[in-house]
């Protein structure tokens, strides 16, 4: 890589890009309202077990054990390469009730499978008022870390600034999670902690360049249009900007090859974050930052 | 920044020795007595331990419904033999709970005033509202909220005092928001079992202690029952309810009728298994935890704290009898057969009993002491019913395998930003790689420092920290080119380099940090962990990045002439 002395018009581009980022941050947002999102079992609640064999076993033949214990619809997934399996059932209203159904469960399994060598290595039933807590708290936190990064950053830099770094990383948030709505993704308490992550990313993205358009906008405030300046500005952190995502989907990627599960849907998101991350700094938050420019209040 | 360069390193080493005194434990198992700091070593959650995961939920509104039943069924018959004819008594179903009591004529309801004055209720009741033959009660607004707070306390005293029976060693239990209860038991798999114990009803028992067989007696008979047998508390996973069954049995000889031994914790010991002393009770008066109504810490003479509580009509008849009988013996209050507390009854009691606590210990001590008798009696005179909200359960292999492949990823993936940074940045990569190994270890160090507790989500937390610790390096390094680039020396170029730099990574690094303490405040256990090792990692990455490899670049510059990058 040689990206010594470049002056690539960024901006040129943004008169294109920008407006469709927003068109589809909007639309995101009402994809997100009409198709929801399918949820993990600590968001709406449920029971989940998580089962691995010895000897192969289908997904099929695991589906019918579990209805002939009397459950409906269960939902078998399989987990991983080593015969394991997911499998969901819903939740009976009483809890006494729902252990009785956990151990016909399980004893239906043993004796179905007695030869296969199966053992449960995960079992959690997470009721209905947990999950509707999470939810709540879910939306809360992001909405706090968008309202409390405004006032920073308001104190901080300078009024323009803010709102256009907010609106960045919430078009992030947006694109990300209608990813999710859209190819029916579980969404689960990590994927929350994920965007969490990614707001994190994306503002460290944003704020390294706004930082450097805060020094040239001193330095060259007389000199040169503010338009001008950005681009220069982009021009100035892209090593970094392009560095900083190569490290950090290095370790991402790392996450996503080794380990499974629950982290690995987590490396998944974050991987979507980096990239969505690194390019709304540039199309969303510097343009937006040019067009508040405009306004006499904000100069 | 601190100009001198001896300073500078001075921190640094500083640093890095407190990180090793923190690390060792992680990896050597020490002795309890070996001479060293600190022994705090970080705690696998219990996603990667395995164990059973438990969350609770406490029915407060209805032990107030029914502690408020309770007030006016007392009322009522204290009313009959005052013979306050056709008083009417309602409580209502729902919260906000209140009484509703209608007499026929006004000075019958200055005597249902009275009664309630003497039956002690009126620090608990106020008139909501008043007319000439109606009264409508409820309880004070801070009784209300203290009671809360009680039940919770009870609730865990409960289950805290079987903990022996889980039979693991590192139990968890803690109150979570108002009315919850969190309960870990690593290494449980068996849920069904565990659950059943801890909602088992609570037994609270009065007995009294046969002081002519005294513990020294029992202590060989009991150790020599345990040989004959071959079992003790704990071994084979020999729960106390059976234990204490098997050990009556054994002993039954020694004991007479209505007669049988419950153990008391050492004062040393953390359970029971550690240590406990055995008593022989008497339980002939059939008094139980029914039978009380209300037990709370009072202050009594010289304002020590001791522990008051009442009894309903029936209790109190046959509490004034039993300790009418027992003079100067030793009173003994069982909670599922534990011995709690013996206080020495002084004299015969017909009215509001009280224990005092002896003389010894800080006003703390027998404050805690008098709360723990308070909630005892409290647990067993009004059970409480816990509703299940959350259960997990993790299998052993689980954990270890997800913890392996976390691991893995982990250094594979440092290795990998390593490479990276050293194949793009040359000589500056190896300063920026020995940032990183020491951002990791510093991290790593700060947790165990915490004694916090790994999660799956804690080991992603880790890793992201990998790639993104860079990025201050990265920002410094970028700046030190650019100033190359325009023709400074490389000391000023680096001096200005991490000047430029700085609010960058300051503003970029606090509002990071921002996000972690929304996610601390919102985030429930597994998230939470990954949101403290994001925190830390933001913390040790501003050290190791800005100030490690600032010294590290003038000690080059000055001590070993570094002359190019």
């Amino acid at each position: 890589m040689n990206l010594k002395k470049r002056n690539f018009n960024f901006l040129e581009l943004a008169k294109t890009l920008t407006p469709i980022s927003m068109v589809l941050s909007f639309v995101g947002l009402i994809t997100l309202l009409i198709l929801g999102f399918t949820y993990g079992i600590d968001f709406a609640g449920g029971n989940e077990v998580q089962i691995q064999f010895e000897k192969q076993v289908t997904a099929e033949a695991i589906r019918n054990a579990v209805q002939s214990s009397g459950m409906e619809s269960p939902l078998v997934q399989s987990f991983g390469e080593n015969n394991e399996f997911i499998i969901r059932v819903e939740m009976a209203d009483d809890e006494n009730e729902n252990a009785k159904r956990l151990t016909l469960l399980k004893n239906s399994l043993e004796s179905h499978f007695k030869d296969k060598g199966g053992h449960i290595r995960r079992m959690d039933s997470i009721g209905p008022q947990i999950g509707k807590e999470l939810r709540r708290n879910g939306v809360l936190a992001i909405l706090y870390s968008l309202l409390m990064i405004l006032i920073y950053l308001g104190l901080r830099f300078d009024i323009k600034y803010a709102p256009s770094a907010v609106f960045c990383l919430f078009h992030d948030t947006i694109i990300t999670l209608a990813i999710f709505s859209i190819f029916n993704l579980e969404v689960n308490a990590q994927t929350l902690a994920a965007v969490l992550a990614i707001i994190g990313y994306s503002l460290n993205d944003t704020i390294v360049t706004f930082d450097r358009i805060r020094e040239n906008h001193l330095l060259l405030q007389n000199k040169k249009p503010f338009f001008d300046i950005c681009n220069q500005s982009l021009n100035d952190v892209l090593s970094r900007t392009l560095l900083t995502s190569v490290t950090t989907l290095l370790a991402v990627g790392a996450m996503w090859v080794f380990a499974d599960g629950a982290i690995r849907d987590f490396a998944f998101t974050l991987a979507i974050g980096v990239v969505v991350g690194t390019y709304s700094s540039i199309y969303v938050a510097t343009p937006l930052l040019i067009f508040m420019n405009r306004f006499k209040m904000f100069q | 920044m601190i100009e001198s360069l001896k300073a500078r390193l001075i921190i640094v080493t500083t640093v890095i020795v407190l990180a090793v005194i923190w690390l060792v434990p992680n990896f050597v198992l020490l002795d309890k007595d070996f001479f060293w700091p600190s022994k705090d070593r970080i705690v696998y959650g219990l996603d990667i331990q395995g164990g059973l995961h438990l969350v609770l939920e406490a029915d407060v509104n209805e032990l107030l419904h029914k502690r408020l039943n309770r007030i006016s069924l007392n009322l009522q018959n204290q009313m009959k033999v005052d013979k306050i004819s056709e008083a009417v008594i309602t409580v209502s179903d729902a919260a906000p709970f209140f009484m509703d009591i209608t007499v026929k004529s006004p000075e019958n309801l200055n005597s249902v005033q009275k009664i309630i004055k003497d039956l002690g209720y009126s620090s608990d009741l106020q008139t909501l509202k008043e007319t000439n033959t109606t009264l409508r009660l409820a309880y004070f607004d801070n009784r209300v909220k203290d009671m809360r707070v009680q039940i919770i306390d009870q609730a865990i005293e409960v289950i805290r005092n079987r903990i022996d029976e889980f039979g693991v060693s590192e139990p968890l239990l803690s109150a979570q928001g108002e009315n919850r209860i969190l309960i870990q038991l690593p290494g449980i798999e068996d849920s069904a079992r565990a659950k059943e114990l801890i909602k088992t009803t609570a037994q609270l028992e009065f007995g009294v202690v046969n002081e002519e067989f005294p513990s020294e007696k029992l202590f060989p008979l009991i150790a020599e029952a345990e040989k004959k047998g071959g079992y003790s508390l704990g071994k084979n996973k020999l729960t106390y309810r059976e234990y204490i069954k098997k050990i009556n049995k054994d002993l039954k000889e020694h004991l007479k009728e209505n007669e049988k031994i419950v153990f008391e914790q050492a004062p040393s010991a953390t359970n029971l298994q550690t240590g406990r002393i055995p008593h022989i009770v008497n339980i002939g008066s059939g008094l139980t935890g029914t039978h009380l109504e209300d037990a709370f810490v009072s202050q009594g003479e010289f304002n020590r704290p001791e522990v008051s509580f009442k009894f309903q009509p029936e209790g109190r008849k046959i509490f004034a009898d039993l300790t009418g009988r027992i003079v100067g013996k030793q009173l003994s209050i069982i909670l599922d057969q534990v011995l709690k507390a013996k206080p020495v009854v002084q004299g015969k009691i017909h009215s509001n009993p009280r224990i005092t606590l002896g003389a010894g210990g800080t006003y703390e001590e027998v404050r805690s002491d008098a709360e723990m008798i308070a909630t005892t009696l409290r647990a067993g005179s009004l059970p409480v019913f816990l509703r299940q909200l959350e259960e997990k359960t993790v299998g052993p292999t689980l954990g270890r395998d997800s913890i392996q492949k976390g691991k893995t990823a982990g250094l594979t993936g440092l290795i990998l930003v390593m490479l990276f940074m050293l194949v793009y940045y040359r000589t500056l990569g190896i300063f920026a790689n020995i940032a990183l190994f020491l951002n990791m270890s510093l991290l790593l160090a700060l947790l165990s420092s915490l004694s916090a507790t790994l999660t799956l989500p804690g080991v992603a937390g880790i890793i992201l920290t990998i790639g993104m610790a860079v990025d201050a390096n990265v920002i410094i390094f970028e700046r030190i080119k650019e100033e190359l680039r325009r023709g400074a020396s490389l000391k000023l170029a680096i001096k200005d380099g991490f000047y430029n730099a700085f609010s960058a990574i300051l503003d970029a690094n606090i509002t990071t940090a921002i996000v972690c303490s929304v996610l601390m405040y919102f985030g429930t256990g597994l998230i939470r962990g990954f949101a403290v090792t994001l925190f830390c990692g933001i913390v040790t990455s501003l050290f190791t990045a800005v100030f490690v490899s600032r010294t590290l670049m003038d000690l080059s510059l000055l001590k070993f002439g570094l002359k190019k990058l």
